[in-house]
C-alpha cells in the first residue's frame, strides 16, 4: 500500500487479516492477560453485506483496566480498604468490604470493523462485579485522568452511547470520524513503512496504542518487538 | 546538589517535531531525565502550544501511554541518540 496516497483506512478484508494478526500477538505477549478472541457474526438475512469475510468482531471481557489491575497481577482483588471505617462497625465489615470489592468495574472490549468508515469502532461497556452497569459519569470517572481526558477533550475522539451492531443493546462507542486522520498521521512517519508500505498486520496495534488510552488499556511496548 | 550517579541522572535527548497542521517550536529539542514519564513531554508541548490536547506519538505509528517511561520509549524508538516525539492538532470535526 503506497504510503502517499493511503487514507488511513482499511478494507473489510484487511480488517481480518489484521484481527488475525493481532490476536496472535497479543497472545504471544500478553500471557498474563486473557486472549481477544473472535467472534463470528452470521450474515445479515437481508444479505445486503457485500463483505462475506468480515462477519464478526474482536472480543475481550471481564477484564479490569484501571489501577486495581496494575497494582494486582493475578488475582482480582479489592482496592485499598478502609480500615477507620471498618473497624467502627464491626457488624459491617464484611458488608463494607463487599461494597469495596464490588466497586471494582469490568470492562467488556469489542473491536467492530465500520463498513461506512471502513476503519475499526471500539465498543465498550463497565459494570462492578455484581453486574451493575457503569453510566457515563461513572466510567468518565474511571478512566486514566491523564490520558482520557486529554483524548475526550480532544475533537478526535469522543465517546457516545449507540446500540451494539450484534447485541441489540446500548454499548459506549469511540466515534470512528477521525480515527483514518490520526491512522494516516501514525504511519507517515513510520521509516520502514515508508520503504516497505503499510503493514497491515501492525494496523491494530499502532490504533489500539490510541483507542486503549482513553480506556485504560496499555499496550506493552514488547508487542511492538515481536517480528 | 549532591554527586549525582550516571544511571539516575541519565537525560534523554528528546527532539519534537511537528506534523499535519501544528505549529512549529522555536526550541524544539531538549533534554529530559529518562525516568519521567513520557506525560511530561506532552504537558510541556501542551503548554508551549497553548493547547489543551495534542495528537503525540513516536516512530513505528506508535501513540505511547503517558505512565511510559522516557527511557523505555528512548530504548525503543530511539535512534541516532534522541527521542523523536511527533505531534499534530486534532483537526475540527467536518
Amino acid at each position: 500500500m503506497d504510503i502517499l496516497s493511503w487514507d488511513g483506512t482499511l478494507s473489510s478484508g484487511d480488517f481480518r487479516l489484521a484481527a488475525c494478526a493481532f490476536m496472535q500477538k497479543w497472545k504471544s505477549v500478553m500471557s498474563a492477560f486473557p486472549p481477544w478472541s473472535w467472534v463470528p457474526c452470521p450474515k445479515q438475512p437481508w444479505g445486503a453485506s457485500a463483505s462475506h469475510d468480515v462477519e464478526g468482531y474482536l472480543s475481550l471481557e471481564n477484564i479490569i483496566l484501571s489501577c486495581y489491575a496494575q497494582e494486582e497481577h493475578d488475582e482480582i482483588s479489592c482496592p485499598q480498604k478502609e480500615e477507620t471505617s471498618c473497624s467502627e462497625k464491626e457488624e459491617l465489615i464484611d458488608i463494607a468490604t463487599l461494597s469495596n470489592c464490588s466497586k471494582v468495574p469490568y470492562y467488556d472490549l469489542h473491536i467492530i470493523y465500520s463498513a461506512s468508515y471502513r476503519v475499526p469502532v471500539l465498543f465498550f461497556r463497565a459494570y462492578y462485579s455484581d453486574g451493575e452497569p457503569l453510566g457515563f459519569n461513572a466510567i468518565e470517572k474511571d478512566l486514566p485522568a491523564h490520558s482520557a481526558k486529554a483524548l475526550l477533550d480532544s475533537k478526535w475522539t469522543f465517546i457516545t452511547q449507540e446500540e451494539h451492531p450484534y447485541l441489540n443493546r446500548p454499548w459506549f462507542k469511540l466515534h470512528p470520524c477521525g480515527t483514518s486522520e490520526w491512522m494516516k498521521l501514525l504511519f507517515h512517519v513510520d521509516v520502514s513503512v515508508a520503504k516497505n508500505g503499510v503493514t497491515i498486520e501492525l494496523y491494530l496495534l499502532s490504533w489500539l496504542s490510541v483507542v486503549g488510552q482513553v480506556v485504560g488499556l496499555r499496550i506493552p511496548l514488547e508487542m511492538l518487538n515481536q517480528p | 546538589m549532591a554527586a549525582d550517579s550516571p544511571s539516575s541522572v541519565r537525560k534523554v535527548v528528546v527532539h519534537l517535531r511537528a506534523t499535519g497542521d501544528a505549529p512549529i517550536l522555536k526550541q524544539a529539542k531538549f533534554k529530559i531525565p529518562g525516568t519521567d514519564k513520557f506525560a511530561k513531554v506532552i504537558d510541556f508541548l501542551c503548554r508551549q502550544l497553548h493547547r489543551e490536547t495534542l495528537f503525540v506519538y513516536v516512530n513505528s505509528a506508535f501513540s505511547p501511554n503517558p505512565d511510559e517511561l522516557v527511557i523505555d520509549l528512548y530504548n525503543n524508538f530511539g535512534f541516532d541518540g534522541k527521542l523523536v516525539v511527533n505531534y499534530a492538532c486534532s483537526m475540527a470535526w467536518g
